[in-house]
């Protein structure tokens, strides 16, 4: 009995397109079949110049390979500060002050939200804290917030002028602040239960007994490393 | 109904074709590659040698696998000081004592724990000096693919009174399922996942990952088809970490960051 044309044609398209999908497949999958490849070679891990040279001589070698490791272990060792410094993690809103050889305390901070604010008119703000190597210019006691523009924009209040006793703020800073440049610090918070989460405008938060304890182990010029 | 009659040979033949394709796929897309990459690496491996393939002592292999270590070992601390007087954070990837961490200038910033270490089997494979040619020296990212967003910016237009300004409560960052992938211009692959396998996300960003890396992964084959200078064959590492470690180390690196193995 015949197959009626109409069949014939399905079978050949379903066809072609089974080889074209197989062909993807194996494509798609094609890390798995260099696998398959690879197993069939093998390398022979040659000696090469290291062959002609016997044990007295190896050892040697090993003895002066392990020397300059011993001097590039203390050249790297000398690029750690040996004052206390503080390592601050955006990411998990983490901070560990440390000193070369030991932990003096770690636990969590607030930093930058990410937030981008949008005034309008191009006027814009993104509240990150900045990455990299940083350094203590200044300490404070009992810190005073000078409010920038976008703290009363966000607020929905008119923006006062530059010397307006409305830009300044008393105590919210907690009591210590250690400036790290472009307006950015390490300040205590009255927002202690969103400590260890990304709330802040750009500055690093601090409670206020880790907040007491960094201000008085770190001293102008210290580091800071902020990633 | 009309019953339709698919006769024997219709089957063997398109059985037959199948097979033929599966082969082939494995010729072109399987072996050619691999030999290819095989080819080179031999040719390498000859250079290299001198023609020296004699049988040495054990104790004189022990000891020229002594040396390797320690040599590895005094390049990847080279590496270190090289990348110290950069401004960039860069990652430490330490196979050896199953560690990845972060340094910036020299100062170690972070390290985390691998929990597991996959290696393919042309890297596992490959002789001793073309490792140490393959991981010498800071190797620069040249493209990257990830499930999370290096910078998480959220958008948020100015209140437009005073009663919508204290509405406003601290958003929270959603924590998507951290998978990164590295890609270098000597033809190698790392990839960071998170060791956790349940997802704390969506599985549709899961799958939109795996869409990109999959997509990555064939254009790269399908180059390597046209263009007989690129290697069709791609050494890969993939090293687990906790989600937020995972996290943590790739919103701290730089775009195109550079990256230490040591093995």
């Amino acid at each position: 009995m015949k197959k009626p044309d109409s069949i014939k044609l399905l079978m050949v398209s379903l066809s072609i397109a089974l080889t074209i999908g197989l062909i993807y497949f194996y494509l798609s999958k094609s890390e798995t079949l260099k696998e398959a490849a690879i197993s069939l070679y093998s390398f022979p891990d040659y000696p090469e110049a290291l062959a002609g040279k016997d044990s007295v001589q190896l050892a040697k070698k090993i003895s002066a390979t392990e020397k300059r490791i011993f001097a590039l272990q203390k050249k790297i060792e000398n690029l750690w500060p040996y004052d206390p410094y503080l390592i601050i993690n955006t990411t998990r809103n983490s901070f560990v002050l440390r000193t070369k050889r030991q932990i003096l305390r770690e636990g969590i901070c607030s930093t930058g939200s990410y937030i981008l604010l949008d005034a309008g008119d191009g006027q814009q703000w993104i509240f990150k804290t900045p990455k990299g190597e940083l350094r203590i210019l200044s300490k404070v006691v009992d810190p005073v917030w000078v409010k920038p523009d976008w703290a009363f924009i966000e607020e929905s209040l008119p923006v006062p002028s530059v010397n307006d006793p409305d830009r300044y703020e008393y105590g919210s800073l907690g009591d210590y602040a250690l400036r790290l440049g472009d307006g950015y610090m390490i300040h205590g918070t009255l927002y202690q239960r969103f400590l260890g989460l990304p709330v802040t405008h750009g500055c690093v938060r601090l409670g206020d007994e880790d907040l007491k304890i960094v201000y008085k182990n770190l001293q102008i010029g210290s580091k800071v490393y902020i990633f | 109904m009309k019953n339709i009659n698919i006769s024997k040979k219709t089957i063997v033949v398109f059985l037959v074709i199948q097979v033929a394709i599966a082969l082939l796929a494995f010729i072109l897309f399987g072996l050619i590659p691999a030999h290819s990459e095989a080819g080179k690496i031999s040719a390498i491996a000859e250079l290299k040698s001198g023609g020296t393939d004699k049988e040495l002592p054990k104790e004189t292999l022990n000891l020229i696998k002594e040396v390797r270590a320690s040599e590895h070992h005094e390049a990847y601390l080279r590496s270190t000081l090289k990348l110290s007087r950069t401004d960039s954070i860069a990652l430490f990837i330490d196979l050896n004592d199953s560690l990845a961490f972060l340094s910036l200038k020299g100062v170690y910033l972070f390290q985390s724990k691998i929990s597991k270490i996959k290696i393919n089997k042309g890297l596992k494979k490959l002789p001793y000096f073309l490792r140490d040619s393959l991981y010498s020296g800071p190797i620069q990212v040249i493209e990257e693919i990830s499930s999370i967003e290096k910078f998480p910016i959220v958008v948020k237009k100015a209140p437009k009174d005073t009663a919508e300004a204290n509405q406003s409560a601290p958003a929270l960052p959603i924590q998507n399922d951290v998978y990164v992938m590295f890609s270098f211009s000597n033809n190698m692959v790392i990839e960071i996942d998170q060791e956790e396998d349940e997802l704390a996300g969506t599985r549709r960003a899961y799958r939109q990952y795996k869409r990109q890396y999959r997509r990555w992964f064939l254009s790269e084959n399908i180059s390597a088809l046209f263009d007989p200078d690129r290697s069709g064959y791609i050494y890969h590492i993939t090293i687990e970490l906790p989600r937020e470690d995972a996290r943590s180390i790739y919103r701290a690196l730089p775009l195109k960051p550079f990256v230490v193995v040591r093995y």
